[in-house]
């Protein structure tokens, strides 16, 4: 495997891991803490806090990899912090730059002799 | 609480950076327009990007702030937040510095663009039928290996489709 490609896998786990933690507080911890118990809401919001941490180092390596625009960096760095937004912006990536990228990475093939 | 050294670090980051760019030097690559290297830092596009910074640079750090006279008056859960924030600051400016440097690199042409890459799509096809090619549209799923050397393939057929009119053919 080579470094961009570790580098998509890396980036993948964080946010999938970051984006289901960023579900659980937002459906499930919030609406127990306005029911009136917080326990819930402030430890996944803990948790969520060190994962994206580890979710932003992992994003903009590879957006570094990837050499990507401010654009697209930008909304990939945030989407960590928007319930369900990780799982769109990984397919938007994907598809925009991460398929493109690896598409060049393969090498020309031998080219064949004739005769 | 006082952040002037990190300010003056991030000015280093923002103007010392264009310095090595402001005498340019013919041998180093192409340079897709004419003038100094570091003078695409002052595009009104670049310029926004530059304000966004600054703003959110402190924009966090007065969040920081925040959440530590929120722990001070007793919110244990703040004391988290209070150091997460200046955190997230500096990422912004390492982040930030890094991203210029690897744009002055791109432009001197010390190292290659994969954005170039793009451009090398067969003509008429954007990267999002690409994917299609690639097999990528459809849930994901394949084989990566796969459907980057089907993309490949469809890059390289374009490349040599009118290639036979250099010779007469068409």
């Amino acid at each position: 495997m080579n470094v961009v490609k570790a580098a998509v896998l890396r980036y993948r786990v964080m946010a999938y891991v970051t984006g289901v933690v960023l579900i659980v507080l937002c459906f499930v911890g919030i609406p127990l803490q306005v029911a009136g118990k917080p326990a819930v809401a402030n430890d996944v919001g803990v948790v969520h806090g060190i994962l994206y941490i580890i979710y932003l180092i992992n994003a903009w390596i590879l957006s570094r990899k990837l050499k990507l625009e401010n654009k697209p960096t930008v909304i990939m760095l945030l989407a960590g912090t928007v319930p369900i937004m990780t799982f769109i912006v990984e397919r938007w990536i994907s598809r925009r730059f991460i398929a493109p990228a690896l598409a060049s990475q393969v090498p020309a093939p031998e080219p064949v002799r004739p005769g | 609480m006082s952040f002037g050294v990190t300010l003056h670090g991030m000015e280093n980051a923002g103007t010392a950076a264009p310095s090595p760019g402001a005498v340019p030097s013919p041998s180093s690559g192409p340079s897709p327009s004419s003038g100094p290297v570091w003078r695409f830092l002052i595009q009104p596009r670049w310029l926004g990007w530059h304000l966004l910074m600054v703003v959110s640079f402190w924009g966090m750090l007065w969040l920081g702030d925040w959440q530590f006279h929120r722990a001070l008056s007793g919110n244990a859960l703040s004391w988290a937040y209070t150091f997460e924030w200046p955190l997230f600051a500096g990422f912004a400016v390492v982040f930030w510095a890094k991203t210029i440097r690897d744009e002055f690199r791109i432009r001197r042409g010390e190292i290659a663009d994969p954005r170039a890459m793009a451009a090398q799509l067969p003509a008429g096809m954007g990267i999002a039928q690409a994917s299609v090619v690639a097999g990528l549209d459809d849930g994901g799923d394949e084989d990566e290996e796969l459907s980057a050397y089907n993309a490949y393939l469809a890059r390289l057929n374009a490349e040599v489709k009118d290639h036979g009119r250099w010779h007469g053919l068409r």
